[in-house]
């Protein structure tokens, strides 16, 4: 099938190709597959703990380096000024391949822990600079709020003496001592200042009065400007304190309990002079610091540049060593450990370029030994790997999240390109509302390139993922508004109606009559608005949604065909494929061409009433042979429907017995050639290890690994009764719930011309009457206000319900026809991919 | 009826809390925790857990308090979550729950002030979970009156600490014995206020509790010979709950030597594994009291790590949340140990580890 062009029909045709590579041409070997991203490997040693391999080391190592970058990454982001980081495509690539491999790396490391240690000793000597600044500072706004508060003392000397008499109240026994007190106070009581966080000042007041039993006098001021911490650069803001208590021990208990409050206390002395003196003193210091500190911070900063500009080269280069050496991880040695034994899936298309690349390889490592590439045979399944474009991706996600299709299986999401949107018109079809979504695709298609370098959050992200599906949704979707002819609810125009309007008889009703022409294309426009416009629509669309979900079941039974005769499954055809198809058509085929001939016929020339196909149908099924005159729809029909009817039932036994039947001819043929299963025998243990063995001796030509889960599946026959009985079941039911179910195409549809046809004559229709500047400027608000309602419920909330509905349509309906997805998805070594999952 | 509206304020907890069981290590972990050869290799395995690269940004040569600590940290964080979510009653219980790290942090403050250590190295090795404003304090007490008036008055320990004022200066004797009092008398007071939240929560948290009480009156007992303890003092000492009261209180009480406890034992189904070896292993070696002992409390482990396990089989109870971070604290006991040995190459014990799954 098309193995010249790769083909979204089917998964890609998949080798098991074993790699003998040298050892040393091995890391550059996987470079090369990693820039390619073509290959698949497999796990070669499962049972090998991941700190029991053989790169662990090199693993390690980098992970350390990971660890530097990532610590100057975090460092250049808390930096306020921001530093630029040189974008990858700037930089200057490091070389990680050839023989200068292995020194660039060494050399890397060093350099980033050369780095590291630099930058850790600036931070430090920067930190404790700065630690010292804030203790000056601190100490600087201690003394100054001290003196505040002493000079304020100072000069109200009498009002802190009654204040104190005040707050002793309660204790006027000891009037005489407080006296005393007070009076010896003048400044030479102690007291202790600092600073406390915030946080902690009313803990810390409460545990000192409750410490000191009250006696104490305490005084605190907010620092209004915060202390940012230089390495973690959190803010801490922080208050002055001063208390003042008597007595040496309470001093102690004070700056005990201080201290481990975490409060720094400062000496200052009660004598004014001595304290401008050390205010003096501190501020010089203060400034010769912050000149040191100045510095520091500039020599920082520009090792930071200096980081910055190959910050994203080292990220880059650390990323790939480390997939690097956990791919290798997966590799065998051989005997002699003189070469590395890889497995893994390629898609056979590009052995070529895979082979180019070997030896591309080997040529930049500068050794003459060439990489041995071979294929292996095996049983085991291939992954599935379908090529897409920025185009088919949208489509092919769509069933692949369904499940992955079985290897070299028909792929839906091929169909589903034509399908989906298509199915999602019918149910969204709207001119109006289809150009809104076209447009907005076609955006989305135009910022493409600047969109997808940037990150998109989640939701935005999303639309932009299925941006080329909205665009055909949106295509498809004008496509169907012309079929119903509906744009934003009113009706286009365009050729001669083929119905006139005779003037309002007495009742006030106005009949349309044929005038001969024959709208061409859609529905004629006469019946928007006509009273019976609705029951006309609605016969219309139900029956086109049982035509359009008839064929499509059809096609994706049709489907299964190409499945069987690619797998070689004859039986498939005859005992499942042909009865299933027979059955679906003598049933709902048949009420297509009833729906299709009905419509053919002009019934106002007929004596008879039209007939209901629905009635005809449950009567066809409930009572054969028998069709009441009156509902004929032509003749000969009981006749007709008797074949049919019987042609379906024949076909439930058919699909039932007929597969079963042959397969146990088949174990029964086997079983008498004397062949017995080799399991029951032998312990599947002995298989594997023999076959291990033997590969070891052989070298090469087998799988190293063959995991014997697989493949040892029993043909045990109850099995295949089992799931020839419910897989019957299922279809015959599931004929009749699905074609019932593709009725969502005209419940949405309704649904949808209904609700914008609400939403027009609730809003515009209402005011499009009002004349002057007033009635213009609420037809501008409500033209807003109506275009936002299109926007957000029409076309995004409809829009989203009817892709469900769409979805639901491929998934449930079509897919069960046809679809295994039993297959599991092609990862492949990748550089690109691990740049998008970081 | 419990059941009916327990999930309207605890029903995401109860998810959260059952999540954070799911990670905790299992048996096959375990496994291939102890084949590791170095603390790097620890490293590693145990980015494959649930704790995830917790220690990714640590340079490299590791110690095992990092890891220690590291771990810890990963409970608290857990812990503070389900916290700062809770409502009342939930929130109250959580409360409980941290008052045994908050006993446990006082009197360790006490004891280092009492030797005269550094107040910020006490500090750090104080539970993270039972942290209070005040704490710091603490160091500044030098007799349990002033402990009392000073700081514990304003935290919740305070009812606990009200019984044991009269015990007048601090010295190791009297340390112990303020925190056995303290000790039993949170371990009432959780017991009644567990009484007071729902059946289904007073049924599992009644057996754990009831274990807890009942290992420290054995752990006090047998302390507690050949010291000057007098039996009276010990008698005061044991939980006034558990299976072993009172008959087994009164008679531990009176016992002299671990043959008698044992007896005590003996009389509760459960508890008499706890001695069952410990006569072989007398008679192989001389293990001596400190041997059983030893045994003892690796038992008492595993007892509680099997009553922990048996709290998630109910729903619609509180008990998950206490049993969560009880075998959490079990897990990183376990965890330090591993580490510890291969840290100190002593792989022969790195066995001796409790398996929570």
């Amino acid at each position: 099938m098309g193995d010249d062009y790769p083909t979204l029909f089917r998964s890609e045709q998949m080798s098991l190709m074993q790699f003998l590579i040298p050892t040393e041409v091995a890391h550059d070997t996987v470079a090369e597959l990693g820039e390619l991203g073509n290959v698949q490997f497999k796990d070669l040693n499962p049972a090998v703990n991941p700190f029991q391999r053989s790169f662990v080391g090199e693993i390690r190592r980098t992970e350390e380096m990971t660890r530097r970058v990532r610590f100057f990454e975090s460092q250049i982001q808390k930096e306020k000024d921001v530093v630029p980081i040189r974008p990858l495509y700037d930089s200057a690539p490091l070389l990680t391949v050839g023989p200068s491999a292995a020194h660039n790396i060494d050399e890397l490391d060093v350099t980033l822990a050369e780095h590291e240690k630099r930058l850790v000793q600036m931070n430090d000597s920067y930190k404790t600079l700065s630690e010292r600044t804030r203790e000056l500072v601190e100490a600087r706004h201690v003394l100054r709020e001290t003196a505040v508060f002493f000079e304020k003392a100072e000069t109200q000397h009498t009002d802190i003496r009654t204040s104190f008499d005040d707050s002793s109240a309660p204790l006027l026994q000891h009037d005489d001592r407080e006296q005393q007190y007070s009076s010896t106070v003048q400044f030479d009581l102690e007291f202790i200042a600092g600073t406390i966080d915030r946080t902690r000042i009313s803990t810390f007041e409460r545990v000192l009065w409750r410490v000191l039993r009250g006696n104490l006098y305490m005084n605190h001021t907010d620092i209004t400007e915060p202390f940012v911490d230089p390495a973690t650069g959190t803010e801490t803001r922080k208050n002055v304190f001063i208390i003042f208590a008597h007595g040496d021990a309470l001093l102690a208990k004070i700056r005990k309990v201080a201290e481990s409050m975490g409060a720094t206390l400062y000496p200052i002395d009660a004598n004014a002079d001595k304290r401008s003196d050390s205010l003096r003193e501190v501020t010089a210091r203060l400034e010769d610091l912050e000149t040191v500190l100045y510095n520091t911070g500039l020599n920082r900063r520009s090792k930071l540049l200096k980081i910055g500009e190959n910050l994203a080269r080292w990220q880059d280069v650390v990323r790939k060593e480390k997939a690097i050496y956990e791919t290798m991880n997966l590799f065998n040695f051989d005997v002699r450990r003189k070469t590395l034994v890889a497995e893994g899936w390629v898609p056979t298309r590009d052995l070529t370029m895979i082979q180019l690349a070997l030896r591309h390889a080997t040529e930049a490592s500068g050794t003459s030994v060439v990489p041995i590439l071979h294929e292996l045979r095996t049983s085991k399944t291939p992954p599935t790997f379908t090529r897409t474009n920025k185009f088919t991706e949208g489509f092919q996600t769509i069933m692949d999240a369904y499940g992955i299709a079985t290897y070299q299986e028909v792929n839906p999401g091929l169909f589903a390109i034509v399908t989906f949107p298509f199915l999602f018109a019918v149910m969204f079809g709207d001119i109006g509302h289809g150009l809104i979504i076209f447009f907005a695709a076609l955006y989305m298609i135009y910022q493409e390139k600047k969109w997808a370098r940037q990150e998109l959050d989640e939701i935005l992200g999303q639309f932009f993922y299925g941006r080329y599906i909205i665009l055909l949704m949106g295509t498809f979707s004008v496509y169907t508004g012309l079929m119903y002819n509906d744009i934003f609810s009113k009706s286009l125009h365009i050729w001669h109606s083929g119905w006139d309007f005779l003037e309002p008889g007495s009742n006030g009703v106005s009949y349309a009559v044929s005038n001969g022409h024959m709208y061409p294309f859609g529905v004629d426009p006469a019946w928007h608005g006509a009273d019976n416009g609705l029951v006309f629509t609605n016969s219309y669309k139900m029956k086109m949604s049982i035509v359009l979900g008839v064929i499509h079941m059809t096609f994706a039974l049709c489907l299964q065909l190409p499945n069987h005769i690619k797998f070689k499954r004859p039986l498939d055809i005859y005992a499942n494929f042909i009865p299933q198809m027979i059955f679906l058509q003598s049933i709902f085929g048949y009420l297509v061409v009833c729906i299709l001939y009905k419509w053919s016929i002009d019934w106002s020339t007929r004596d008879t009433e039209p007939p209901s196909l629905l009635n005809m149908l449950i009567a066809m099924l409930l009572s054969p042979g028998k069709v009441d005159a009156n509902a004929q729809l032509y003749p000969g029909q009981s006749f007709i429907q008797v074949v049919l009817l019987l042609l379906a039932m024949v076909c439930v036994p058919w699909m039932l017995c007929m597969k079963p039947y042959f397969q146990w001819k088949e174990i029964q043929m086997i079983q008498g050639q004397g062949y017995v299963g080799l399991s029951h025998h032998n312990g599947g243990h002995r298989e594997s290890t023999d076959e291990v063995l033997e590969s070891e001796e052989e070298g090469n030509g087998r799988v190293i690994v063959e995991e014997m889960e697989e493949e040892h599946e029993q043909h045990d026959f109850s099995e295949v009764v089992i799931h020839q009985i419910i897989h019957t079941i299922e279809f015959c039911l599931g004929c009749i719930s699905h074609t019932a179910s593709y009725l969502r195409l005209w419940a949405l549809s309704l649904a949808h011309a209904q609700l914008s046809e609400v939403l027009w004559s609730m809003t515009i229709e209402k005011f499009l009457g009002m004349s002057g500047i007033f009635g213009t400027i609420t037809l501008a608000i409500v033209v807003v206000f109506w275009f936002s309602a299109t926007v957000f419920i029409l076309c995004i909330m409809e829009g989203l319900s009817a892709f469900l509905h769409a979805l639901r349509l491929h998934w449930v309906e079509a897919n069960s026809k046809h679809y295994q997805g039993e297959g599991y998805l092609f990862t492949p070594l990748s550089f690109a991919k691990l740049d998008e999952k970081e | 009826m419990e059941g009916l509206f327990f999930n309207v304020n605890n029903g995401f907890l109860e998810g959260i809390v059952r999540g954070y069981k799911s990670g905790i290590l299992t048996q096959s972990h375990y496994a291939s925790l102890t084949q590791c050869e170095t603390l790097e290799d620890f490293k590693t395995q145990l980015s494959a857990t649930d704790y995830g690269n917790f220690l990714a940004n640590e340079p490299s040569p590791l110690s095992t308090s990092t890891i220690a600590d590291k771990a810890t940290q990963t409970l608290v964080d857990h812990f503070n979550f389900l916290r700062s979510n809770s409502v009342e009653p939930l929130s109250k219980f959580l409360d409980y729950i941290t008052y045994g790290y908050m006993i446990d942090n006082v009197v360790l403050l006490i004891t280092g002030t009492l030797h005269e250590r550094d107040t910020h190295e006490l500090l750090e090795r104080c539970h993270p979970l039972g942290i209070f404003d005040t704490m710091p304090a603490l160091c500044v007490a030098t007799n349990v009156e002033e402990l009392y008036q000073s700081v514990l008055v304003e935290t919740p320990l305070a009812p606990y600490f009200r019984d044991c004022l009269s015990a007048a200066d601090l010295d190791d004797m009297n340390i112990e014995i303020i925190r056995n009092t303290v000790y039993k008398a949170y371990l009432e007071d959780f017991y009644n206020y567990v009484s007071t939240i729902g059946s289904t929560t007073v049924d599992v948290m009644h057996n754990i509790l009831a274990f807890e009480a009942d290992r420290r009156t054995i752990n006090i007992t047998i302390n507690s010979f050949d010291t000057e303890l007098t039996k009276e003092q010990r008698a005061k000492l044991f939980p006034a709950i558990g299976r072993l009261f009172p008959a087994g209180n009164n008679a531990l009480a009176k016992a002299d030597d671990i043959d008698q406890v044992r007896q005590v034992c003996d009389n509760v189904g459960e508890y008499r594994s706890f001695f069952d070896n410990s006569a072989s292993g007398q008679s192989n070696g001389d293990l001596g009291d400190f041997g059983v002992a030893a045994q003892l409390e690796d038992r008492f482990f595993r007892m509680e790590v099997h009553l922990n396990k048996l709290a998630f089989l109910q729903q619609f109870q509180y008990g998950v949340f206490y049993s969560y971070v009880k075998l959490k604290e079990q897990e990183i006991r376990n965890i330090t140990w591993i580490a510890e040995c291969i840290a100190q190459d002593a792989r022969d014990r790195m066995h001796d580890f409790i398996p929570i799954f």
